[in-house]
């Protein structure tokens, strides 16, 4: 089953701050996105309002100006002159001969048309009855009707002709007090001047007659959304949704049928303002978010780094097994400081304890080799200075702290076994039966079972368990050879027939040290070990003076085993 | 002879203008006196004489133009507008041999004056300036189209009408200067004096339309008939506001 391993500190953090800084800058969008449409909307009213009063005077201005540019034609005097000569001779002349002069009209009517580009300049005789028509528009001009009748002379209106819509100023033309026919001049407010509005407002603009589109530079959608319920809704509100969005609408002009709007899309104009304000929050949150990012790594590492350092010594310590040296506080934090401290005296505590604990176990072990060797006065201190004996072996032959307390321990306990043979059969002073001695042969085997109910005492099994085999495969209980048998079981064996030869027994009298050496010497290779009784000649003079006083000592005594004893 | 007694009854006409009884005593005077010459020789021609009364009501006129001339500061009183009514015979026989005339139509004050004149065909009009600015007269009638180019203080311009009609001329320069020139083919015209009263001598006997003709309204044709020997009166009246 594969275990989910929880995420790193830092992706926290990160994932933390970020969050934050990302729902305050969407809030903060939200918030700046809505009030500048709101503040757009009002602006582009505003400025509508503004340019509805600039237009509206820009409009009047025309109106004069147009009034006051017929005024001027009409004083034009061969105009007149063509006029006046038209309407005295209008009498006498024939009708070829009247066409003449309307021709003349009509090219006077050219001429200053050429000047001043007009889209249409119209000359009516005093009964309204068109006489002559220039200007771009001349051809599209209604020739039959009287257009403005209606209106008062030098004045100027807009008029609504199958043509379009005309801005149209009318003077009469008087020469001498009489009146010799009516000047119009008029303007189309057509796509040009639609556009030249848009120009000047930086609006759209529209042109209707009734309901009916006349010019407009309007996209196409509000256009087709252009119904007589939203031009309607034109002339009362200051914003209509038109084609999907919102235009902001001010009405510049309205006579007859004829209305002029400027219009202004609210998103159109939002949209840059958004957008710019949207490129500024997007530096702005790009900041935020890697100031963010850095102060969530650098908060995250300052809490991670020491938590680190902490758990890689304490790694550490537990791959070396060193728990003695206490962990050093990192000085980043307070907190991971007083963690350290903390765990500095736990391990102290649990050191100790585990000392007590150890010492115990040893007291207890050591109390029950005692105990086993004082049932014999011949094998009183017997474990102790196999122990002695074997330890030192072990050193010469350079084994390691751990071998070595596996060894000492062992070497203790190696004959814990006997506890199970009678005192008859182990303290008899004569020969052993082959009864008697297959018992002693069950001894290592009873000591392992002992052993192996206390997980403690695991290492040591293989030195009570083995230490009676031999190197030539006649030792017991299994009868392992050579390498078979674990060193530390060899070197107890030795040592173990070391002490026994240089003890006494009841059946026979100790033997010197180097009697036992000679003896052990004789057997070297087949019963004993030679490296391991090489070893032994090579220590046994550092170790024959403890050895020899502990016998003479514990000879004097011949009887439990001291407290003295049992400290050495 | 004869012709010699006409012109001078009717230089004798024109000079007393404000007594028709006179006139019309010094006439018979002068038919009683020829009387025994009529009886020696049948007069061949006839006369007429009448009367133009202006009748419209009175009303202010238009504005004149967008820029209103000089004519409001105008030192000199504008003439009635009796000056500019012209009593001739309509169709009146083409005479072939014309006395020519030089008659002169001043540019004083930014208006021709006089305003309305009659000739002869072939006779010659002198356009004087008497403005301390320019002038300039130009025609676009049928009779006679010209321009006579821009000309100064104390300079003038003239023109001879070889053609029988009206001749409407302007000044380029002031939109509201127009004179009108009446070149006939014959001699049967006149102008009424102050009071309208005008007379025309030397009709041949026959039934004539004889209009009279103002700027502004054009012509008020009646018929007439002048018998040789008398005179024929007539009397028109001219819806033309007098001022």
């Amino acid at each position: 089953m594969a275990h989910k391993t929880p995420p790193r500190f830092v992706v926290r953090t990160l994932i933390a701050t970020l969050a934050t800084v990302a729902f305050v800058l969407s809030a903060v969008l939200l918030v700046v996105t809505l009030s500048v449409r709101g503040r757009v909307r009002d602006g582009v009213v505003d400025k509508l309002g503004t340019g509805q009063r600039l237009l509206g005077a820009l409009e009047e201005r025309r109106a004069d100006e147009l009034r006051a540019q017929v005024a001027t034609l009409a004083e034009n005097s061969t105009l007149k002159a063509a006029l006046d000569t038209y309407q005295t001779e209008l009498q006498t002349t024939s009708p070829a001969g009247r066409q003449d002069l309307v021709t003349t009209i009509k090219g006077e009517l050219k001429k200053l048309v050429d000047r001043i580009q007009p889209d249409v300049l119209e000359v009516r005789d005093p009964s309204g009855t068109l006489l002559a028509v220039a200007g771009r528009l001349a051809d599209e001009w209604p020739a039959a009707g009287r257009l403005h009748a209606a209106h008062a002379d030098a004045d100027a209106t807009v008029v609504t002709t199958t043509a379009g819509v005309f801005r149209i100023a009318t003077v009469p033309v008087t020469l001498q007090g009489t009146k010799l026919g009516t000047l119009g001049l008029a303007n189309a407010l057509d796509e040009r001047y639609a556009l030249e509005l848009s120009d000047l407002s930086g609006a759209r603009t529209l042109i209707l007659s009734g309901d009916r589109v006349i010019a407009s530079t309007l996209p196409p959608e509000p256009v087709m959304a252009l119904t007589p319920e939203v031009i309607r809704a034109m002339a009362m509100n200051d914003v209509v949704p038109l084609g999907g969005s919102d235009y902001a609408v001010k009405r510049l002009l309205q006579q007859g049928t004829a209305q002029v709007y400027v219009l202004d899309s609210i998103d159109a104009s939002a949209r840059p303002v958004v957008q710019g304000a949207l490129r500024t929050m997007g530096g702005i949150a790009l900041g935020a978010f890697a100031l963010a990012g850095l102060a969530s790594v650098w908060l995250s590492r300052t809490i991670a780094r020491p938590i680190d350092t902490l758990s890689a010594s304490l790694s550490g310590m537990t791959r070396t097994r060193d728990f003695d040296h206490p962990l050093l506080p990192g000085g980043d934090s307070l907190e991971v400081d007083t963690l350290t401290a903390a765990f500095n005296t736990m391990m102290q505590s649990v050191k100790a304890a585990e000392a007590e604990t150890l010492s115990a176990y040893l007291g207890t072990i050591r109390a029950l080799a005692l105990a086993l060797d004082a049932r014999d006065p011949y094998t009183a201190g017997h474990s102790e200075r196999v122990s002695a004996v074997s330890l030192a072996i072990g050193r010469c032959m350079s084994l390691d702290e751990t071998e070595l307390e596996v060894l000492r321990l062992g070497a203790l306990l190696h004959d814990i076994g006997k506890i199970g043979i009678s005192d008859h059969v182990l303290m008899k002073p004569g020969p052993l039966t082959d009864e008697e001695y297959e018992m002693i042969k069950q001894h290592p085997g009873v000591g392992a079972r002992i052993l192996r109910s206390v997980p403690f005492l695991e290492p040591h099994i293989p030195i009570v368990e083995l230490h009676h085999e031999r190197p030539d495969g006649k030792g017991y209980p299994h009868g392992l050879r050579g390498t078979e048998i674990p060193l530390v079981a060899t070197i107890v064996h030795v040592a173990d027939a070391f002490d026994a030869m240089t003890s006494a027994r009841a059946y026979r009298p100790a033997l010197d040290t180097s009697e036992g050496l000679r003896e052990l010497w004789r057997c070297a290779g087949s019963q004993f070990d030679a490296e391991v009784v090489q070893a032994l000649a090579r220590v046994l003079p550092s170790i024959d003076l403890s050895a020899a006083n502990t016998e003479t000592r514990l000879k004097r005594v011949a009887g439990p085993v001291s407290l003295r004893a049992l400290r050495a | 002879m004869p012709s010699k007694i006409r012109e001078l009854i009717t230089e004798m006409c024109a000079r007393v203008p404000y007594q028709p009884p006179a006139v019309l005593l010094m006439v018979t005077c002068a038919l009683l006196a020829a009387y025994p010459a009529v009886g020696r020789a049948v007069p061949a021609y006839g006369r007429i004489t009448g009367i133009v009364h202006l009748v419209a009501l009175g009303g202010a006129p238009l504005r004149s133009g967008a820029y209103p001339s000089r004519q409001v500061n105008r030192k000199t009183p504008e003439a009635a507008e009796i000056a500019n009514v012209v009593v001739f015979v309509k169709d009146a026989p083409v005479e072939s041999n014309l006395p020519v005339t030089r008659v002169g139509i001043s540019q004083r004050d930014e208006a021709f004056v006089p305003r309305v004149s009659a000739i002869t065909r072939a006779s010659t009009v002198e356009f004087p300036n008497f403005d301390s600015y320019f002038h300039n007269v130009f025609s676009l009638s049928r009779g006679a189209t010209f321009d006579l180019g821009r000309f100064r203080k104390g300079e003038k311009r003239e023109r001879t009408f070889p053609r029988a009609g009206v001749i409407k001329v302007y000044c380029h320069i002031h939109s509201e200067m127009a004179a009108t020139i009446m070149v006939f083919d014959h001699r049967l015209y006149a102008t009424p004096a102050a009071d309208g009263v005008f007379a025309i001598s030397d009709v041949p006997p026959g039934t004539y339309q004889l209009s009279a003709w103002h700027e502004r309204i054009g012509e008020t044709t009646k018929a007439i008939q002048v018998v040789a020997g008398e005179s024929a009166s007539i009397e028109f009246s001219l819806p033309v506001v007098d001022r």
